[in-house]
């Protein structure tokens, strides 16, 4: 086993997810100016889909595997794009850009959806079957075929989330709205609208990254929790509302917890993290890749 | 959610947790993680509580000096922390006026409750693992669940007999007390047996990535891993990893609990593992007790239960023996009353003992059962009833 | 009486109640509810005194986490005097804030409140991984000297009563407008001559001794802490109470505290269907009260004829 190898597989494994959580939280930022605290909470459900569904379809539907989990994959967005949809009319809709009336909405969803979670799905860990099998070297750095699979699909979806910003109609209004809120709305771009679809998008992301979660971890109700924090350090690292902010800095954070995890541990790791956080913030008060908040 | 509505109309038929209980009912108290993380253990120790008080209150209660009581568990959420553990410890004390904590689950809340316990005179039951909650200086605090000290001698004694060729060990385990703890326990255990303690590793509870640790542990080529405390779920994830790395060598989980939970989270890299605490309630040498209280668990819980929701159960059932052994409410004499008495509980029957290795006899004395994962089944290697519970039960 | 003093008038009858019961109630749970109570009323206090600068301290949890420690150390290990300690407890993390204060709130709105957020979760990591003070089990036996154990609640809400008092005294005085100043615009206020971070960081020194007493006197109520007890989310339960009871007016965190601690209690006894109501008793608070409790008091208020109080907007996340 070549350990430098090994190290940037690690990283590469766990920082593909980081990145998908992480834009859609960025995302949400850059359009709502609000920091949604009840990201994690779309993740553990898309995650909690996968696992429910991965054992009951593949008996009922006689399916290849794969087929099964696009399947669950389908459905998991789908009950995201629900839950999202009612959050946003009953509650966020009234608090776009009130950073502080939105934390404490999504605080107290977090708690109640915690709940809720642990009412439909019970709080047992549940373990998905693998898709693929069998283990691949890439220069003497060992990962699953499964890994591998899931980390070629977050990549795939964080580059169509990025031509769908670069390239359509809806993708510039998503920009123009996150760089000059008032400046898009004299170009006619409307506000309400653009942001919901942010939102929509943005726990789509973190729905996506919890569904390619769950065939490698175990999910329970409470695993969306560990991905926020370190979301957190990933767009103040990257800068709140930086699309390519998020994506580095997601790799960065994966690459500390990989090395500073192998040779000391992954709290040093963490506390590395937080302590590099607040000297970015010192010298580049407006994140690595932000521009300036007015 | 049929759950949820029968609760609601619980507290609303007894007035909404009032303290204006029936006079002869007998509140007992559980304090257990029910969200976060360890959501499951509280929860499975909750439900299995209110079956033990079922059980009771269906064979027509406790009977105290010429009265019978019936029993009711009340569960809190004491978040794995002390702070929340000692609140809601507080609440149930002085508000619910209870006397027995008969399940309380987490080292730190424990620690916690019992200096609060101790002082107010209150019983406290418990599966939290590690000396520093046990011994002379916390008479009124009893052990229901074999812990480290009872069950990793041997663990570790079958591992060294069944591959003589090991020599080194590195251990993983939970960052927090129990974690700690266990790992202070097993350090000492596997020395005693002559096996060298390369590294002693901790992680996050909330961690759900592995792949650093995996890969630092396959880099330092263990002959033995030991995953300690590790919950299951964790435990699989970790040795599915290491076996992804390329690490092949004796797999051992001193304090594992829940094997199918490991089973399905590790698959394939999970057979071969030697566990401490994964007592099968669904095999042969599971008592009828406990095989029903499974089958309901699986039904409700969708989930089989651990050692630690059986404490549940067994709790309530040791408070159930100890009151009728001392005739009284008072938990002084109930204390005094229970190192004396044999009384039934999920494993059949059972007494309190081990003083010789604590100073005070407060630790459950039940089975010690080493299993092993082959083939995806849990398989039982090696079976000690404690000479002491022999002696007690006259065979 | 305006509303504003209306609401004043309320706040502080509150706390007069919560004294009386702390001295005459002879059951042990009544003295306990009101001990929980006024600290969380204080730790609301602490946060919103920060917020009229218009930025959400999440830090408060942090100063809460560094006062306990440092007054749990000094009676439990060198045997200080209890009065002391609390006094130190609070002085140690004013210390630690101004340096704090000093490099962060050069930044503000988000990026203020996510520092502060990783920030506090630095410390409770750093507790974890110190052995000497009891890494993850935490620190137990921190009592109160036993001739005060009977009046222990009585002199927590005394304590916690005083405290709010200089918060009052500062916020409606001249140093209170110079923070609203702040918050409404602070490149007009630094444009006038006044060193807008020194006033910042005077404000979180003041809310952070503040805090530290708090902690110290909730470790030696609860006589056991632990990391765990000083997450983030002290400073959110803390938010909560100040946005549902309103946080234009100073009374509000009062209101919200006392509210939400009963209301927390009583969900207790759900076991786990605990955080399902408490979580859903916070949307459902702010959806129907976006001005909180004080909000629906001054809209009833100007309904029967009074007249609208020109009250401080609030934070707003500096945009």
């Amino acid at each position: 086993m070549d350990l430098a190898a090994q190290l940037l597989v690690n990283t590469l494994q766990i920082g593909s997810v980081y990145v998908l959580f992480a834009l859609g939280l960025t995302l949400i930022f850059g359009v709502m100016k609000i920091v949604n605290f009840a990201h994690g909470e779309f993740f553990s459900l898309a995650a909690l889909v996968v696992a429910v569904l991965m054992p009951v379809l593949a008996p009922a539907l006689g399916l290849p595997l794969w087929v099964d989990f696009l399947i669950a994959l389908a459905a998991a967005i789908g009950a995201v794009l629900v839950l999202g949809t009612l959050t946003y009319w009953i509650g966020f809709e009234r608090y776009l850009r009130d950073l502080v009336g939105s934390f404490i909405l999504s605080v107290g969803l977090i708690l109640f959806l915690q709940g809720v979670f642990v009412e439909i799905f019970t709080a047992t860990p549940r373990p998905v079957e693998p898709i693929v099998t069998g283990t691949i070297s890439i220069f003497g750095g060992r990962i699953t075929a499964q890994r591998l699979l899931i980390v070629a699909l977050a990549i795939t979806f964080t580059a169509m989330l990025y031509l769908v910003l670069q390239r359509t109609k809806l993708g510039k209004a998503l920009r123009a709205v996150a760089e000059d809120r008032e400046a898009a709305m004299l170009q006619g771009i409307r506000y309400r609208s653009i942001s919901f679809y942010g939102w929509l998008i943005g726990v789509s992301m973190a729905g996506l990254a919890g569904a390619l979660i769950a065939p490698l971890t175990v999910s329970q109700p409470a695993i969306g929790g560990d991905y926020l924090i370190k979301a957190f350090i990933i767009i103040i690292i990257g800068g709140l509302g930086s699309i390519p902010g998020a994506i580095f800095g997601g790799l960065l954070v994966a690459l500390i917890e990989s090395i500073f995890g192998y040779y000391y541990d992954l709290t040093i790791a963490t506390i590395i993290m937080f302590v590099l956080v607040m000297v970015f913030l010192l010298v580049r008060p407006q994140g690595l890749m932000g521009h300036v908040e007015r | 959610m049929t759950r949820l509505l029968r609760t609601l109309a619980l507290l609303t038929a007894t007035g909404f947790a009032s303290p204006a209980l029936a006079q002869d009912t007998i509140v007992l108290g559980v304090s257990a993680p029910l969200s976060g993380a360890a959501a499951s253990w509280g929860i499975g120790t909750d439900w299995a509580s209110q079956q033990a008080a079922k059980h009771i209150n269906d064979a027509g209660g406790i009977k105290v000096g010429g009265k019978t009581y019936k029993v009711e568990v009340r569960s809190v959420d004491n978040k794995y922390t002390a702070g929340d553990g000692m609140k809601t410890a507080e609440t149930l004390i002085s508000r619910d006026k209870v006397k027995i904590f008969t399940q309380s689950v987490g080292t730190a809340p424990v620690k916690a409750i019992q200096a609060l316990t101790e002082r107010e005179n209150i019983l406290l039951f418990t599966s939290a693992w590690g000396r520093s909650v046990k011994g002379p200086s916390f008479p009124l605090t009893f052990t229901i669940i074999n812990t480290p000290d009872e069950v990793l001698a041997p663990i570790y004694a079958t591992v060294k007999q069944r591959h003589p060729e090991v020599k080194n060990v590195l251990m993983l385990n939970p960052n927090d007390a129990s974690g700690q703890d266990t790992a202070k326990d097993a350090t000492k255990f596997w020395t005693e047996a002559g096996i060298k303690v390369l590294d002693s590793l901790y992680f996050e509870r909330s961690t759900t990535e592995f792949q650093p640790i995996a890969t630092k542990i396959v880099s330092q080529k263990p002959d033995i891993v030991d995953l300690g405390g590790t919950p299951p779920a964790n435990a699989g994830t970790v040795l599915k990893e290491l076996e992804v790395q390329g690490w092949k060598g004796v797999k051992v989980i001193g304090a594992g609990t829940g094997s199918d939970v490991l089973v399905r989270t590790g698959g394939t890299a999970a057979n071969g593992t030697y566990m401490g605490l994964a007592a099968d309630f669904d095999g042969p040498t599971a008592t009828e007790v406990q095989r029903k209280l499974n089958a309901g668990a699986k039904e409700v819980l969708k989930e089989s239960l651990n050692v630690i929701h059986m404490g549940g159960y067994d709790g309530v059932m040791a408070a159930k023996a100890g009151i009728e052994a001392a005739n009284s409410l008072d938990p002084q004499k109930i204390a005094e009353a229970l190192p004396k008495a044999v009384f039934d509980i999920s494993y059949g029957k059972a007494a309190f003992g081990s003083k010789d290795v604590y100073g005070t006899p407060q630790q459950l004395l039940i089975p010690i059962v080493v299993t092993q994962i082959q083939d995806g089944k849990t398989v039982e290697v090696v079976r000690i009833v404690p000479d002491e519970l022999k002696k007690r039960l006259g065979q | 009486m305006s509303n504003a003093k209306w609401a004043d008038v309320i706040g502080w009858a509150l706390l007069a109640v919560l004294l009386v019961l702390a001295l005459t109630s002879g059951d042990t749970y009544t003295l306990k509810v009101v001990l929980w109570i006024s600290l969380n009323i204080l730790a609301a206090a602490a946060l919103r005194f920060v917020m009229l600068t218009g930025e959400l301290n999440i830090a408060t949890a942090a100063f809460w986490g560094v006062g306990a420690y440092v007054a749990a150390i000094l009676t439990a290990w060198y045997k200080l005097p209890f009065f002391l300690s609390l006094l130190i407890g609070g002085l140690a993390p004013m210390l630690l804030s101004v340096l704090f204060g000093y490099v962060t709130l050069r930044t503000k709105g988000p990026y203020f409140m996510l520092i502060s957020f990783a920030f506090t979760e630095v410390l409770r990591l750093i507790y974890t991984q110190t052995e000497s003070i009891g890494g993850n089990s935490g620190m137990i036996g921190i009592y109160p000297p036993r001739w005060l154990d009977p009046y222990y609640s009585a002199i927590v809400v005394a304590i916690v009563a005083a405290l709010l008092a200089v918060f009052f005294w500062l916020e409606r005085g001249a140093f209170g407008k110079l923070l609203k100043a702040i918050q409404n615009n602070d490149a007009v206020t630094e444009s006038v001559g006044i060193d807008v971070l020194k006033m910042k960081v005077i404000c979180l020194a003041v809310a952070s001794f503040a805090a530290g007493v708090g902690g110290a006197l909730f470790a030696h109520a609860n006589r056991v802490i632990s990391p765990g007890d000083f997450s983030f989310l002290v400073a959110v339960y803390a938010l909560a109470y100040v946005k549902i009871g309103g946080e234009t007016q100073f009374s509000g965190a009062i209101i919200g505290a006392v509210l939400l601690t009963l209301l927390n209690q009583y969900v207790i006894a759900f076991g786990h269907y605990e955080h399902l109501f408490f979580g859903g008793a916070i949307v459902v608070a702010m959806l129907v009260l976006p001005n909180g409790l004080m909000g629906l008091f001054e809209r009833v208020a100007i309904a029967f004829g009074g007249t609208r109080e020109n009250a401080a907007p609030a934070a707003r996340g500096g945009h």
